[in-house]
Formats: structure tokens, C-alpha cells, sequence
């Protein structure tokens, strides 16, 4: 097993480093797939959380509440409702979107959306009343204090925003059931990782792991010093 | 025109609810007009629901009840749209000042540029409100790393720099460092002259009421007690309330001048001639507590007292202990706070002729 492990590592310095063809297709693949997701769940996500964060009314506490808990939703759960909808038999199969990328962004898209609204809905309310008071007796219309709201929370955004991403990224079982891991298709880290593991093919499964670490720590890295950055 | 009623408030209430239950009634059944060109101040204490008030006259909380008339036209319940534009002829000095992420600049220009300005204009302006507060060197400076007294420079700047017709300064001075003090005061000493713009302006120092207020609104609890002319105000509050919190006061508005040989200010109130030990030149207004002036029945003795009047009683108002007098110095009155026991021992009547005394040092100036 050592010995393996040894080899693993050996093959995939390898890999890297030569640039092997299908490990950057599948990065490249993972990157868009995720990002266009995270990417249309934020447009989606800044109206409503920012309208949801400083309004009162009778069901704010329930949808609160459902917020939450789709924060954490399992995405194997999120997979299979995107399947069924989007299976040949399901109201959705005409399209014929399963096993495509489209699907996958669809998937991690619901994921993504949870918690960037949540983020965002829960910074626009710590922003202290008095300060959009005070931007709306500058004479602003409500349009320019929304976009003010967003630039005053806007570390807690972008931080919504980039967990949202690397969730994304390393979720593996939504892109599993709905993209079905086909290669140089819809093969993304996490789906790569699991077959090579299971075929044996060490190597492979080391070096995409090395690079999705990578791309954590870059943005965690990304993250803290937004985080820390005028403080 | 200059007499026109350009705010109009028509029995506002204000009751704050949390869920469906009456939580606290800030405000009722206010009533008051400010006309164009005027400083109206509204003095209370603390919790009387002055910012409260000052908040639904810049459009920033609705009433409950009630109607605000701006020129006429009633501004009440507008679309949001519509709000904005309303909103714009206000600015609103907050009692803690807030500023916004960003450059000292960018601040002060935020105002302008939600009204759409042209860049150039914008700039120069900023420019020169930056030249007068005195913060030039501190343009591009995030706003929020500034000390405590400047970014209360800054939240004035950010206010004064608009073309506003209404200027809502809400308890501004109370936690003004002594040098912003200087520059609020020359800011509305500016506007005052200007009859286009409009103050109002809420406090709970009255000598700060005193010194601004063409006309004062006394605010007890949500509800008005007194609207009237600070002299007026002072001299015959209405209530307890007024009296209490007001304090009584003499005030009056007269013409200073320095006399070279001793330092002091002889201040010309119609036929009168007050001295102040405070050295002030032009229009002023002097205030003094009806508790400095001493009675006596004969000229004073001591030639160091610099203000002695002779007087006829006018009025006697018995407190209990206190009596109030009222002495008629030819044209001016003066309030004059005596105990029931002097006033006996000095046989004080209606209509009596005696002497009031104060000291150069009990006059105030504003």
C-alpha cells in the first residue's frame, strides 16, 4: 500500500507537471461548471436576499427558517430531484438536459442559491439602521441604496459567494446523478476522483485532488485577507 | 412669499407598534407651522421625541396620523418616487454622525451625485465645503479611519453641501467637539442670513435655543406645551413643565461695543446701556437669570456695580417660597427672583419704585 501511495504521487507530480491533457479539461470543466452556477445564483441571489434582509412581515421568520435548512441541503437529495426532473419521463425531459453540463450548473445553481442569499440577507440586516438613514436622507432613490446596502456589506457577500464556489466545487454527488461522469463531457474532479479511485488508478485521483486542495486554499486564502483587509 | 407657511404640520402622531400591540406613543397630536427663511427650534429633554418628530419631517418615518404640508401641498403619504424628490429639499444633520465606507471626497460628494450633477460641479463644490471645514489634506482618506470630531466635520460637510431649502439639525451640538461647535455656529450664522434656507433645529440646551431660534416649540412628552418667540418663552413659560425645564431667563437683543478703557462690552438695549464682562462687538443677545439680579430701595452704595437700574414693580407672581417680580425699567422688563421673606422685609408692592442690581459677570452673551 505504501509503495502505491508512493507511485501515486510519483504519477501524479507527473501529470501536473506535463500538463496532461484530460486533468486540465477536467479543471476547466469544474471551474466552469461551478462558477457558472455560483455566477447565476449570486445575480439571483443579491435582489432577493437584499430585499428579504431589512423588511419585517408575517413570514419572514418562516422563510428564514427554510433558508437555513436549504443551506445545508444534501446535494445527492438535490441531484436526485434535478434527475427526476429532468429524466426522459419527467415534466422536464423534452428538453433533454440530463447528462449534459447545463444540468450540472442547474444542480449546484439550487445549491449555491441558499447560501448566498442567506449571507447576503443576513449582512444587509446587520447593516445599522442609522447608516441607511442616513444615505436615504442624502436624497437617495431606492435603487441607490440598495447598491449602497450591497458595497456596505459587501465583505459578507463576497464571502457567501466564495463558500458558496468551493461547496460547488467539491460537491460530488448532485454532478454525479445529473451529469453523469462522462469522460471529457461531464467528468468533473470529484466524479474523476471517485472512478479513479475505484479503478485503481491512484495517480490520476492524487493529482486531482492536489489541484481542487489547491484551489481551496487560494480561496480561503482569498477569503481571510478579504476578511482582514481595512480592519 | 417670505411669510408663507412653508412647513405645515397638522395633528401628527406617531405610535410605534410591535406586534399589533400599542408599544410606545411618541408623539401626538402636534400641530405647528415654520415659515421660509426662519430658524424654529424645538427644545425638550431627552426622550421628549425630538428626533422622532425631526425624522418624520425629513420623510424618513411616516406618522401614524396626521399631515405634513410642504409649500401648501401635502406630503403625507407620497409614492416612492416621489418621496425622493421631497426628501431632496431637506438635509438632515443626525445627533451621531454617520459616514460611508469610502473617501473623505466621495462622502461629501454622495449627496451630490444621487442628484445627478454634472462631475465638474461636484468636484468644485466639494472642493470648497473641503477648504472651509478644513479637512483638504484628508480628501482621499477612508472617511471611516478618521478620528471621532473629524467625521462629525465630515457628516456636517456631507449635509451642508447640498441645495437644500430645509436644514433639520437634530441635537447637532451635543457631542460636537469645541472646534466643530465654532464651525456648526458659523454654518448656521451663514444660513440664518440667507432668508431662502430654513432651520429647524432640535436641542435640549435652551441657552442654544436662545441663541438661534426665531421661534421655539417646547415639546414635553410628545406633546407641545409652548410655541412662541424665545423672549416670550423664557419670560411667561405657559406650564411647570416650561418653566422647570426652561429655566427662567431675561433676555434681550441689543447692539455691543467694546469701551476701550476697560475691556468691557456696553451693550445698547433701546434706552438702556447693559455692561457684559463678555467682549463681544454687533447684535447680540444677552441673557440674565432672573436669580442674579439683586432688589434694593436705594441706589447701590458700591459704585463697582456697574448695571443698576431704577424700576417700578409691575407684577408679582407668589411661587410659594419664591416670588417672582416683575420690574419695568422704562421700556424693558426684567424678571427678578426674590424670596417671600426679602419680599416682605423690603416691603415690596405693586407699582413700588426700587433699584435692580447685576454684576458685568452675570450677563451672558450669545
Amino acid at each position: 500500500m505504501a509503495d502505491e501511495l508512493v507511485q501515486g504521487f510519483i504519477q501524479a507530480f507527473i501529470l501536473i507537471v506535463t500538463f496532461d491533457q484530460e486533468i486540465w479539461e477536467i479543471i476547466f470543466l469544474s471551474i466552469r461548471v461551478s462558477g457558472s452556477a455560483t455566477f447565476l445564483a449570486t445575480i439571483t441571489a443579491l435582489p432577493i436576499g437584499s430585499y428579504l434582509g431589512p423588511r419585517e412581515f408575517r413570514a419572514k421568520k418562516t422563510i428564514s427558517n427554510l433558508i437555513n435548512t436549504f443551506m445545508g441541503f444534501p446535494p445527492v437529495v438535490m441531484g436526485l430531484i434535478i434527475f427526476l426532473l429532468l429524466s426522459r419521463s419527467g415534466p422536464l425531459g423534452s428538453a433533454g438536459l440530463l447528462y449534459t453540463t447545463t444540468a450540472m450548473i442547474i444542480a449546484q445553481f439550487f445549491l449555491a442559491l441558499p447560501i448566498i442569499i442567506g449571507t447576503t440577507k443576513a449582512a444587509i440586516e446587520s447593516v445599522d439602521p442609522a447608516l441607511k438613514e442616513t444615505v436615504q436622507s442624502l436624497g437617495s432613490t431606492e435603487g441607490q441604496l440598495w447598491w449602497e446596502l450591497i458595497k456596505e456589506s459587501k465583505k459578507s457577500i463576497i464571502a457567501g459567494i466564495v463558500i458558496a464556489f468551493g461547496q460547488a466545487l467539491s460537491e460530488v454527488g448532485a454532478v454525479m446523478i445529473v451529469g453523469g461522469n462522462i469522460r471529457w463531457h461531464t467528468r468533473t474532479f470529484t466524479t474523476a476522483i471517485v472512478l479513479q479511485t475505484r479503478m485503481g488508478e491512484f495517480g490520476m485521483a492524487i493529482a486531482l485532488g492536489l489541484v481542487l486542495i489547491i484551489i481551496t486554499f487560494i480561496l480561503n486564502y482569498t477569503l481571510t485577507h478579504l476578511q482582514t483587509k481595512n480592519e | 412669499m417670505n411669510n408663507m407657511k412653508l412647513i405645515n404640520l397638522q395633528k401628527i402622531s406617531k405610535t410605534f407598534y410591535k406586534e399589533d400591540k400599542v408599544e410606545l406613543k411618541v408623539l401626538s397630536d402636534i400641530s405647528l407651522s415654520v415659515k421660509k427663511g426662519e430658524c424654529f427650534t424645538i427644545i425638550g429633554p431627552n426622550g421628549s421625541g425630538k428626533t422622532t418628530l425631526l425624522r418624520i419631517l425629513g420623510l424618513l418615518e411616516n406618522p401614524t396620523e396626521g399631515n405634513i404640508y410642504f409649500a401648501g401641498k401635502d406630503i403625507t403619504n407620497l409614492s416612492r418616487k416621489e418621496t425622493v424628490t421631497f426628501r431632496r429639499k431637506f438635509s438632515f444633520v443626525r445627533q451621531k454622525p454617520l459616514v460611508l465606507n469610502t473617501s473623505v471626497a466621495n462622502n461629501i460628494a454622495y449627496g451630490l451625485k444621487v442628484r445627478g450633477l454634472e462631475r465638474e460641479e461636484i468636484l468644485s463644490k466639494v472642493k470648497e465645503i473641503l477648504e472651509f471645514i478644513g479637512l483638504k489634506g484628508l480628501a482621499n482618506k477612508n472617511a471611516r479611519s478618521l478620528s471621532g470630531g473629524e467625521i462629525q466635520r465630515v457628516a456636517i460637510a456631507m449635509n451642508f453641501v447640498l441645495p437644500s431649502e430645509i436644514y433639520l439639525l437634530d441635537e447637532v451640538s451635543a457631542n460636537l467637539d469645541l472646534r466643530n461647535v465654532t464651525l456648526l455656529d458659523d454654518l448656521i450664522t451663514k444660513l440664518k442670513q440667507d432668508k431662502e434656507k430654513t432651520i429647524i433645529l432640535s436641542t435640549h440646551d435652551p441657552l442654544e435655543a436662545i441663541k438661534y431660534a426665531d421661534r421655539i416649540a417646547v415639546l414635553n412628552n410628545g406633546k407641545i406645551s409652548q410655541i412662541n418667540t424665545p423672549e416670550i418663552i423664557f419670560t411667561s413659560p405657559k406650564d411647570e413643565f416650561t418653566a422647570q425645564f426652561v429655566g427662567f431667563e431675561n433676555i434681550f437683543s441689543g447692539l455691543a461695543e467694546i469701551e476701550q478703557e476697560t475691556g468691557l462690552s456696553l451693550i445698547k438695549i433701546n434706552d438702556l446701556t447693559i455692561t457684559s464682562s463678555t467682549q463681544i462687538e454687533g447684535s447680540v443677545k444677552v441673557c440674565i437669570r432672573p436669580e442674579s439680579i439683586i432688589i434694593s430701595k436705594d441706589p447701590p452704595a458700591n459704585v463697582s456695580t456697574r448695571n443698576s437700574f431704577e424700576g417700578k414693580i409691575d407684577q408679582i407672581r407668589d411661587l410659594g417660597n419664591i416670588c417672582h417680580l416683575i420690574v419695568a425699567c422704562n421700556f424693558e422688563k426684567f424678571l427678578v427672583s426674590i424670596t417671600k421673606a426679602s419680599l416682605e422685609k423690603l416691603n415690596i408692592k405693586l407699582n413700588s419704585a426700587l433699584y435692580i442690581n447685576f454684576k458685568a459677570t452675570d450677563v451672558k452673551c450669545l
